[in-house]
């Protein structure tokens, strides 16, 4: 059932009136004539919401660093006298996420699940806790190569605070050429942005039966991916510990890290201390790792738990398609592809599962 | 007592001691912790009692050459700093061309008064203690290192890829726009400067490690319709790989 | 509908799992050339409130962060041990430290030993090299609360006399009629008279064990474990009653950075004490 809708145009306006409470953050196109088509979208802070391109295919990277962000500091430090004062440093800013699709949803609903469970990590909850999210559903394939569809991800029924479905653009009694949005919301927060704004209104007859509808045109909309089913990839990888595939493809594996780094469900970090010049004091900081970094694994002592990319790949895949469902029962892997996009050997995350469905 | 600290400059541009001059008020910070005792680009000499030399520039002559064995006797820690002294940079590029070639051409007939050797980086010549690679060095690393050292903290260069940091940038991967970025195989640390403002990444930070450039060959052949040719001119831009072939 | 509960909203803002407590250093023991013990309390006065087995990530300002393993027992109330080998840029600051000196410590982390269902048992420790460290926490406790365990059989290896960590303890042990104390040490030099070997020869005298009621705890570098594993294995002992503890690369030490993973474990909340019995399947975890 619809909660309520509201045209793009009501849409922005709202958003607009959010900025006056929260900074706001969602796809903005870049135009890069090089690529085709010749824009790319990322998910940044504008200043109105007239800059938001809310017809946006995919955004190049997920919006993770708005929750926790490429390098942060945990807490400043003073050393006096031999001793040493730390307080810590917690980002409380108000934002509005805009523009979250399924698969960004399910990934955040992962790093809720990692950040709170057994201590509850205080920097990445004040910036969660003061984060409204604002998810839009994606009626059709953001882009090829995706297998969201494949992962179960290409859904949310949670995880957001207010949900839209583009519903129609045509030009009958809703539309107005204009793309119409049934709203639901997932929170109370965003019940109360739902019930407490004009623009939106009530669903008409017409919108609940074109919601009706969304479900099985989306669904036909979406191809397979996968020559397998998720569900299937635990025991899939059971068998494949020692499969050659490992040592096949990381022969073209860089070590660079860039599908941790892009990655909406990689949140394994590292922390440094940063002196300022007078070393008095300066910051502990947490910066983002990857598990695909020739030295992540490395203990004092120089000895290297995972030295070869094969070993590093293998333990990449078990994580996103295994293990992180295994504990927590949330997708390791949201299949939006930008690992295999951002990959400058070609290695695709979907083709690796593939091969050893191929192979079992 | 201070440390004693002087720089040095071989066959470059010297563009990584001025780098050092454009610190500007964070140098200083510096210049209160230390002793500057011999500094071309900032003063005349006046001791060779050194207990950190810095040393911007190839070895490219054989003047350079001896100069650079009295630097080693007289500094206690030796850092190269810039691609020039870390890599050869950008004179290596005359080494191909054969010195019969490429003396008469700069020089023409007083050719034999200019005496010229293949460029080479200066641990080619002396043991290096630590380098601070790039085209020019990166000022926050050299900031970075002078404050580690002070403190007794160990320096260690970042033995990732470019690509970490511009992916941390938030840039859309050059590979996107077809262009063929040597990021994957640079070692980081520049804050993927070139990539963030553009430009490919030419590798003036040295290569991150012998698997990545192993990883580039197999690449390079199987995945991209590119030239190997213009990979390794790329490469060789800075001194990173003078081989002809990957291996 | 379902709600979508954003974590920890009622998180105290003022703090942070990161923040390390001070914590001054009573006493400094050289043990080896690579080793010394450090006697901490915390700066507030309250005590670290630890489980044997567990550690702790020491701090130095400016420098970084350390996992530690808590080499006392919390019977020893006052302070805590820290035994702390030179081999790395943290730890190489904390072999600077004197007493007074204030640094950081964040913890206790990790599970420690199931000390309920340890009690009552038949103890065996058997530990190899700085293992003497974590496996210290436990001993302690064992001889502080003797009358809680049944018999308690110790072995220590040491790869030679010199690297011999806790001199005093050692003795001490070997004079405590409770205590069934073995050592060895793998290569001898000309001043020592005890026994040669690796840490297995030592378990020749072993009575015959009660399975059901022994408990085998096992702390040593991963080639160590298999083979003394194989032994107790091999008496009957079963594999949820070897319990062992991992060393890993443990960074923020609340299960979230990933560093100290072996495959699919978070050593440092998980452990790093776990059964052999979980072990075995993980196929990283004594590689």
């Amino acid at each position: 059932m619809l909660d309520r809708v509201v045209t793009q145009s009501g849409l922005l306006e709202l958003i607009e009136e959010l900025g006056h409470t929260h900074q706001l953050i969602g796809p903005v196109a870049r135009p890069v004539p090089e690529c085709d088509p010749p824009v790319r979208h990322f998910y940044q802070r504008v200043k109105h919401a007239g800059q938001l391109d809310l017809s946006f295919s995919y955004c190049t990277y997920s919006p993770k660093e708005f929750l926790f962000p490429p390098s942060e500091t945990l807490f400043n430090f003073e050393k006096v006298d031999g001793r040493f004062t730390a307080t810590p440093v917690l980002d409380e800013q108000r934002r509005a996420l805009v523009g979250v699709h399924p698969c960004d949803v399910h990934a955040i609903e992962l790093l809720d699940h990692v950040f709170a469970k057994d201590h509850a990590d205080e920097h990445y909850a004040a910036r969660r806790s003061h984060t409204f999210i604002i998810a839009i559903d994606c009626p059709t394939p953001c882009t090829s190569g995706v297998f969201c569809a494949d992962m179960k991800t290409n859904t949310a029924t949670q995880g957001y605070d207010v949900m839209l479905y583009p519903l129609a653009t045509g030009d009958g009694a809703n539309g107005n050429g204009q793309t119409r949005y049934g709203a639901v919301f997932g929170t109370e927060a965003g019940r109360e942005w739902l019930y407490y704004n004009r623009r939106f209104t009530s669903p008409s007859a017409e919108d609940e039966r074109s919601f009706k509808a969304y479900p099985q045109t989306k669904a036909a909309a979406f191809t397979r991916e996968l020559n397998t089913t998720v569900d299937k990839l635990p025991a899939l990888l059971d068998r494949s510990y020692d499969s050659l595939l490992w040592e096949a493809t990381a022969r073209r594996c860089y070590s660079c890290g860039s599908c941790n780094l892009v990655c909406p469900t990689c949140y394994c970090f590292d922390m440094h201390d940063h002196n300022e010049l007078s070393e008095t004091c300066g910051q502990r900081r947490r910066e983002w790792d990857g598990c695909q970094l020739p030295e992540f694994a490395v203990v004092a002592g120089d000895h290297n738990f995972r030295p070869k990319a094969a070993q590093r790949l293998r333990h990449r895949t078990y994580r996103k398609a295994k293990w992180v469902k295994e504990q927590s029962g949330l997708a390791g892997c949201v299949g939006c592809a930008r690992c295999d996009r951002a990959c400058t050997a070609k290695i695709s995350s979907v083709e690796v599962y593939n091969q050893l469905a191929e192979e079992a | 007592m201070k440390p004693k600290v002087a720089i040095f400059s071989l066959t470059s541009c010297e563009g990584c001691s001025l780098a050092i001059l454009e610190l500007e008020d964070r140098l200083l910070d510096i210049l209160g912790a230390v002793e500057i005792v011999n500094f071309r680009e900032g003063m005349t000499p006046r001791s060779w009692d050194i207990d950190l030399g810095f040393v911007d520039g190839a070895v490219s002559t054989p003047e350079d050459e001896k100069e650079l064995l009295t630097i080693r006797e007289h500094c206690k820690v030796l850092v190269a700093i810039g691609a020039c002294a870390c890599l050869g940079g950008i004179n290596t590029l005359k080494n191909p061309q054969g010195k019969d070639s490429y003396a008469p051409y700069v020089y023409g007939d007083q050719a034999k008064w200019f005496p010229t050797t293949d460029a080479k980086p200066i641990s080619a010549v002396v043991d290096v203690d630590y380098q601070l690679p790039g085209c020019p060095m990166v000022k926050e690393e050299f900031l970075r290192f002078v404050q580690c050292i002070l403190a007794g903290r160990t320096f260690r260069l970042p033995e990732t890829a470019v690509c970490v940091e511009c992916k941390k940038n938030g840039n859309l991967c050059l590979y996107e726009k077809g262009v063929v970025c040597l990021g994957p195989i640079t070692r980081a640390g520049c804050e993927a400067i070139c990539p963030t403002y553009g430009s490919k990444c030419e590798a003036c930070r040295g290569i991150v490690s012998e698997d990545a450039l192993k990883a580039a060959n197999i690449n390079l052949q199987e995945q991209y319709d590119v030239s190997l040719e213009d990979v390794l001119a790329d490469l060789r831009l800075f001194g990173a790989h003078q081989d002809t072939t990957l291996p | 509908m379902s709600t979508a509960s954003p974590p920890a909203a009622d998180a105290k803002a003022t703090s942070s799992i990161y923040l390390p407590e001070p914590c001054i250093v009573r006493s400094v023991q050289k043990q080896t050339d690579h080793e010394s013990l450090y006697e901490l309390s915390l700066e507030s006065g309250e005590e670290l409130g630890h489980q044997p087995g567990q550690f702790v990530q020491v701090s130095i300002m400016g420098v970084g962060e350390c996992p530690i393993s808590i080499c006392s027992s919390p019977t020893r109330e006052g302070s805590f041990g820290l035994c702390v080998r030179r081999v790395g840029e943290v730890t190489n600051y904390i072999h600077q430290l004197v007493e007074g000196d204030v640094i950081g410590v964040r913890g206790p982390l990790g599970c420690g030993f199931p000390l309920d269902e340890l009690h009552g048992k038949d103890m065996i420790v058997v530990a190899g090299g700085l293992g003497l460290a974590p496996a210290r926490s436990l001993i302690q406790y064992i001889v502080d609360q003797r009358s809680r365990f049944g018999s308690f059989h110790l072995f220590y290896g040491a790869r030679e006399p010199s690297e011999l960590l806790f001199r005093h303890d050692l003795t001490r042990w070997r004079d405590n009629p409770d205590v069934d104390f073995h050592m060895t040490v793998d290569q001898a030099d000309e001043q020592w008279r005890g026994k040669t070997g690796v840490v297995t020869t030592l378990f020749k005298g072993l009575p015959k064990l009660s399975p059901k009621n022994t408990a085998v705890v096992i702390i040593g570098p991963p080639v160590m474990f298999k083979f003394v594993v194989i032994e107790f294995l091999a008496r009957g002992i079963t594999q949820d009653s070897i319990l062992c503890s991992l060393e890993r690369r443990m960074k923020c030490g609340v299960g979230k950075c990933g560093h100290c993973q072996a495959n699919n474990i978070y050593v440092c909340r998980e452990g790093p004490v776990f059964r052999y019995g979980r072990l075995k399947a993980i196929r990283e975890a004594l590689a």
